[in-house]
């Protein structure tokens, strides 16, 4: 037998289209699983973050749509950290409004801060720090003192 | 005086030899001159090539010399190709060789080398369409998933009389990944698709490493059990290298047990291509479907890039599509050959090792789900 009729007789149809189903599906959970590894690991690295989480649900809603987002990361700020962050407020005032993120990264590594690098991300991602979208960044003092109010 | 003379002459590899023979020492002899002079995998062609000189040498049946003979010593080491015991050893270096944090980096590259794989399932159905049986059509559609060792796996378990084909072909195709995949990748992409920068890949953390050997066993094995001894050994491998305390356990599977495995395997496998088994009809069908499997690997990973593309943001690079195809670490090494052709700036090897080493996951799951299906039917 041979041609269409031996793949049929055969059920060689199924047999493929199930063995790409399986091949697929393995390896697309497994990628999904891997891209959220990272994330699980982060959080048992960082248990605040887990914290901030429920801390959060017990905040009334704010209108702002930011505001949500933000005050979740808002939560998740160790003592350390809004320290560093208090030391960076110092810094930028020292700048002009928009000013550019290799100048107030280096002038944290000139003043010693500790893990510059890491906290001002912590900074961007708070939303403290915000692109005004032409290249520069800006400083959200109200945001700044809530943060660090909490 | 004389007639011990006439009998000592024939039983000579002279007076017994066939054309056959002689066919397949020249096949032999180009192995070993690709594998030293073109630098083709030569720790695979070479054993290989050696191998079919080995099986080739006429012999008096009956003596127990050669390797289809229940008492000769070749038999006995082609004990370890026809029950699988080569191939997963060959896994568990591979593992503890191999670094899978571009995966962990990027994993939706994963994808590529799942797509690679349906060249497998295509060329199963052309194996069928040719008149092979179910079990002979699945041995030979995993040669596209240029993975010798799944190859050999999965024949010795299915059609384990096709071994010496479908071992040679599978090596073979390997070998000439850099002369096969070129044109394909070339004609299936244009030349701003082939300029295409991919992003910096993210730093993948010593934990993260450290646990994808375990979560990628376990959720493949619990889905394809099948793929145990293969995907078993290539986790436990890599497990072994990232642990770091177990470095000398991961340096003795790098090195010494995957070597022994190469060279008993390729001395083998070259030795059952005896010319009066292996020069059959069915053998050229299986080299000519195996050409056919890879190609449609190739080409299923490339138009699989092509067609993520259409929904991803940041575009990758197509070319990375025919990494999928389980040849580590050649055909990654063909992407970044091919992509710098375009831009010498360009440097696409780290990204192409992510599909590289979903490919090898791919097809040992596919092996997998062939065994389980076809050991159902049998």
């Amino acid at each position: 037998m041979y041609g269409i009729e031996a793949i049929t007789a055969n059920n060689g149809w199924a047999i493929s289209a199930v063995g790409i189903t399986i091949v697929f599906s393995g390896l697309v959970l497994l990628s999904f699983v891997i891209a959220q590894l990272h994330k699980g690991l982060d959080l048992y690295e960082n248990p605040q973050k887990i914290k901030g989480w429920f801390s959060l649900k017990k905040k009334p809603v704010k209108e702002s749509d930011n505001s949500l987002e933000t005050e979740g990361i808002l939560l998740v700020l160790t003592e350390e950290q809004k320290e560093i962050a208090k030391q960076f407020a110092l810094l930028v005032s020292t700048l002009e409004d928009h000013f550019s993120l290799p100048r107030l990264l280096e002038l944290a590594r000139i003043s010693g801060v500790k893990n510059f690098h890491s906290n001002l991300n912590i900074l961007l991602k708070s939303d403290i720090l915000f692109p005004d979208k032409e290249g520069f960044f800006c400083w959200d003092q109200d945001l700044y003192i809530e943060t660090i109010s909490h | 005086m004389d007639t011990l003379f006439l009998e000592f002459f024939q039983n000579t590899g002279f007076y017994l030899c066939d054309y056959r023979n002689i066919i397949m020492i020249v096949i032999g002899l180009v192995f070993i001159y690709l594998g030293i002079s073109k630098d083709y995998e030569p720790l695979l062609l070479v054993p290989i090539g050696f191998g079919m000189l080995m099986g080739n040498i006429p012999i008096f049946k009956g003596l127990g010399l050669g390797i289809y003979e229940s008492n000769s010593v070749l038999h006995y080491l082609y004990f370890g190709v026809t029950q699988g015991i080569y191939p997963p050893l060959v896994f568990l270096g591979i593992g503890a060789m191999t670094d899978f944090s571009t995966l962990l980096a990027r994993p939706i590259l994963m994808l590529l080398g799942a797509a690679a794989q349906t060249g497998i399932f295509i060329t199963f159905l052309g194996a069928l369409a040719l008149g092979f049986l179910p079990n002979e059509a699945a041995s030979i559609g995993i040669i596209g998933g240029a993975d010798g060792p799944t190859a050999i796996f999965l024949t010795a378990k299915l059609a384990p009389h096709l071994i010496g084909p479908i071992a040679v072909a599978a090596y073979s195709y390997m070998a000439l990944v850099p002369v096969i995949q070129p044109p394909i990748m070339r004609l299936l992409t244009s030349r701003k698709e082939r300029l295409i920068r991919m992003e910096e890949p993210r730093e993948v953390s010593k934990r993260e490493k450290m646990i994808f050997p375990i979560v990628a066993f376990l959720l493949c094995c619990f889905l394809a059990p099948a793929a145990l001894p293969l995907l078993g050994m290539l986790c436990f491998g890599n497990v072994l290298k990232e642990a770091v305390v177990t470095e000398r356990l991961a340096v003795t599977a790098r090195t010494s047990i995957i070597d022994i495995a190469t060279i008993l395997l390729g001395v083998t496998v070259g030795a059952s291509t005896q010319g009066d088994v292996f020069l059959t009809s069915k053998s050229v069908g299986i080299f000519i479907l195996g050409a056919v499997s890879f190609c449609i690997a190739t080409a299923c990973g490339v138009l699989f890039a092509k067609f993520m593309n259409l929904f991803l943001k940041s575009k990758i690079n197509p070319l990375l599509g025919a990494a999928g195809v389980s040849a580590v670490p050649d055909s990654a090494r063909v992407v970044q050959i091919v992509g710098q052709q375009e831009d010498p700036t360009n440097f696409l090897l780290m990204h192409a090792m992510a599909p590289n080493v979903s490919g090898v996951i791919g097809s040992a799951i596919a092996a997998g789900v062939l065994w389980s299906l076809m050991a159902k039917a049998m």
